[in-house]
């Protein structure tokens, strides 16, 4: 049984970069970089899998500015092996071109059973992806699971639902977006797989190893086109209390509730 | 002119509040011309069509069939594509639950576009409709436009409101058929879990909330104490609701409860809108300790700081 799982990196979002500062990649740096915590639920779904029916799991990350980092840390967490996909032609900020990557990787890899991915990359709030990518490949899949269970003919998966949870069978080969859920739960990274990733040989593969150029997988080959991107103006005045001891601060904010008349408590 | 295409959802039997909140959205942008809603199911019922008209449809095309009665992927995708297909619009668009989050991405790959996500404005600007969509915790907006005859989009939950007082008509109602083949249904519905909700937070004043950052199970009792004290009921995320650190009934947001109090203190929430959209708080009050936080862009009033410090000295302080 083989999974693949494309993990997304991102610039953690702890960082002190502000609004339109956080995504000026020159500002950056490699400590900032971390698993996207959506893909790092994928993992988890995966490796789940690996301890219980013996999978080889496969990472895979093209969108990211150190994947190499990412991967190795996939691999210390379990994953059997990694492939990097890194080209400037690329342009990864389409998910229907990211989709296209993923399918010409899959390609290259050859037999699959399962794709896991994170149902959403957190710093844009994007979530195509997953869709996108099963579409284009053809599999069932079910999207914002938050449960599996192996069954005969398959799965049994729980996806997020407005108001509750939905159950539904997949086949065995299909496609599985992963939520942050208590199943999805990601493990840490082990001292074994620490000095095993360390030692990984990780594969890079560039736009044309897949057979893909710029003018297909490029920023020119995208349909959605940037306007603008500014900074968002609050027009909300809040009374954020940064500074003082924690009494202080509860003194500060109690004071202020009362200065505009605001009663806490019934 | 913008002929556009909603994709009409039912939950519980009513017609989904985020899209009645698309279709007055739409209803206030001049420049779309016409709006259509698509409505599946095993039945349509006469009384969606008539609230979907109030709310600005102006034209109700329905396909009913046993394979729609549940949503699932393949057999939706199938049908709306037909939809598409028979009512040429420029704009296809879906409320951001799970559903149209699944839908919308599928039926671009299909039109060879990408589509816009998550967005909280549309505008049109000269002949070109943008799309707005909110990125990094709410610090920055991304304005987007799509190439292609056809545009997708989905709208992030609660950006909308809905029209307290729809005065739209009677829309013109078609339906057609569409046949599903066994490789459409290969994913199979079992169930609907429905969430418990024994308690009800609509009417509560007030809230004390906790996110992720409450840590535990047992470290929800300062959120509770605290709710005792002011009189209030207490809520959560639903990452706290999945792990059982609280009753899944006290999820509030887009896929729990949806609530209005005179206060709010959410902490330990960062501020996801899945989780925000479901909160329609007079004041809100939080508590992280990341500055960074997007709870932070909705608050009122704010600490930055230890919930698990701040909370105890707040209880005494009211106590006292």
């Amino acid at each position: 049984m083989k999974i693949i799982v494309f993990i997304e990196q991102i610039v953690s979002t702890q960082v002190k970069l502000q609004g339109v500062d956080y995504f000026d990649s020159t500002r950056v740096s490699e400590d900032d970089l971390v698993i996207n915590p959506s893909s790092k639920n994928a993992l988890e779904g995966a490796l789940k899998l690996k301890d219980q029916l013996g999978a080889e799991v496969t990472a895979v990350c093209v969108r990211g500015l150190k994947p190499n980092k990412a991967l190795r840390e996939a691999i210390a967490m379990g994953c059997t092996d990694a492939i990097e996909i890194a080209d400037e032609n690329i342009y990864t900020d389409d998910p229907l071109l990211l989709a296209k990557v993923y399918v010409e990787a899959l390609g290259k890899i050859g037999e699959f059973d399962l794709v896991f991915l994170g149902v959403e990359e957190q710093s844009t709030g994007s979530y195509a992806i997953g869709a996108m990518l099963s579409e284009k490949l053809g599999l069932p899949s079910v999207l914002y699971a938050e449960e599996l269970e192996v069954i005969d003919s398959g799965y049994k998966v729980g996806h997020v639902l407005e108001g509750g949870r939905k159950i539904v069978a997949m086949p065995s080969k299909g496609v599985i977006s992963c939520s942050d859920s208590q199943y999805f739960t990601p493990r840490y990274t082990s001292m074994r797989g620490i000095l095993t990733a360390k030692r990984a040989e990780i594969p890079k593969w560039t736009a044309a190893d897949l057979g893909l150029s710029s003018s297909v997988v490029g920023k020119e080959a995208t349909s959605l086109i940037e306007v603008s991107f500014s900074n968002i103006v609050l027009e909300k005045e809040s009374y954020i209390i940064k500074e003082g001891e924690p009494e202080e601060k509860v003194e500060n904010l109690l004071a202020k509730l009362k200065e505009d008349e605001v009663k806490l408590g019934a | 002119m913008v002929k556009t295409l909603v994709f009409g959802q039912i939950r519980e039997d009513v017609i989904e509040e985020n899209t009645l909140g698309v279709l007055n959205k739409l209803t206030e942008i001049s420049g779309i011309s016409e709006i259509i809603v698509a409505l599946f199911g095993h039945q349509i019922k006469d009384e969606w069509i008539t609230e979907l008209g109030k709310h600005g449809a102006s034209r109700v095309v329905s396909v009913k069939a046993p394979e729609l009665e549940v949503y699932l992927s393949r057999p939706y995708v199938k049908a709306m594509l037909e939809v598409i297909e028979k009512t040429e619009p420029m704009l296809v668009i879906a409320a951001g639950t799970v559903y149209g989050e699944d839908l919308i991405p599928r039926l671009a790959v299909h039109h060879g576009v990408s589509c816009a996500q998550r967005i909280n404005d549309i505008s049109i600007v000269g002949d070109e409709l943008h799309f707005h969509t909110p990125v990094r915790d709410d610090q920055a907006m991304k304005v987007n436009r799509i190439e292609g005859a056809i545009k997708f989009a989905t709208s992030r939950a609660g950006a909308f409101f809905v029209n307290e007082n729809p005065d739209g008509g009677s829309p013109n109602v078609e339906s057609f058929d569409v046949t599903f083949s066994e490789e459409d249904m290969l994913v199979k519905h079992i169930e609907i879990k429905k969430a418990e909700r024994t308690v009800n937070l609509k009417d509560a004043k007030i809230i004390v909330a906790g996110g992720r950052g409450v840590g535990g199970k047992e470290q929800f009792q300062i959120i509770r104490e605290l709710a005792e004290i002011l009189g209030g009921e207490i809520g959560a995320t639903r990452a706290c609701t999945d792990v059982h650190w609280i009753e899944e009934t006290y999820e509030i947001g887009q896929t729990g409860q949806s609530v209005s109090p005179d206060i709010y203190i959410a902490a330990g929430i960062s501020g996801a809108p899945q989780h925000v959209s479901g909160i329609k708080a007079k004041t809100l009050i939080a508590i992280n300790t990341d500055e960074g936080a997007a709870i932070f862009n909705f608050a009122d009033y704010g600490i930055v700081g230890d919930l698990h410090v701040i909370l105890p000295i707040l209880k005494q302080k009211l106590q006292g």
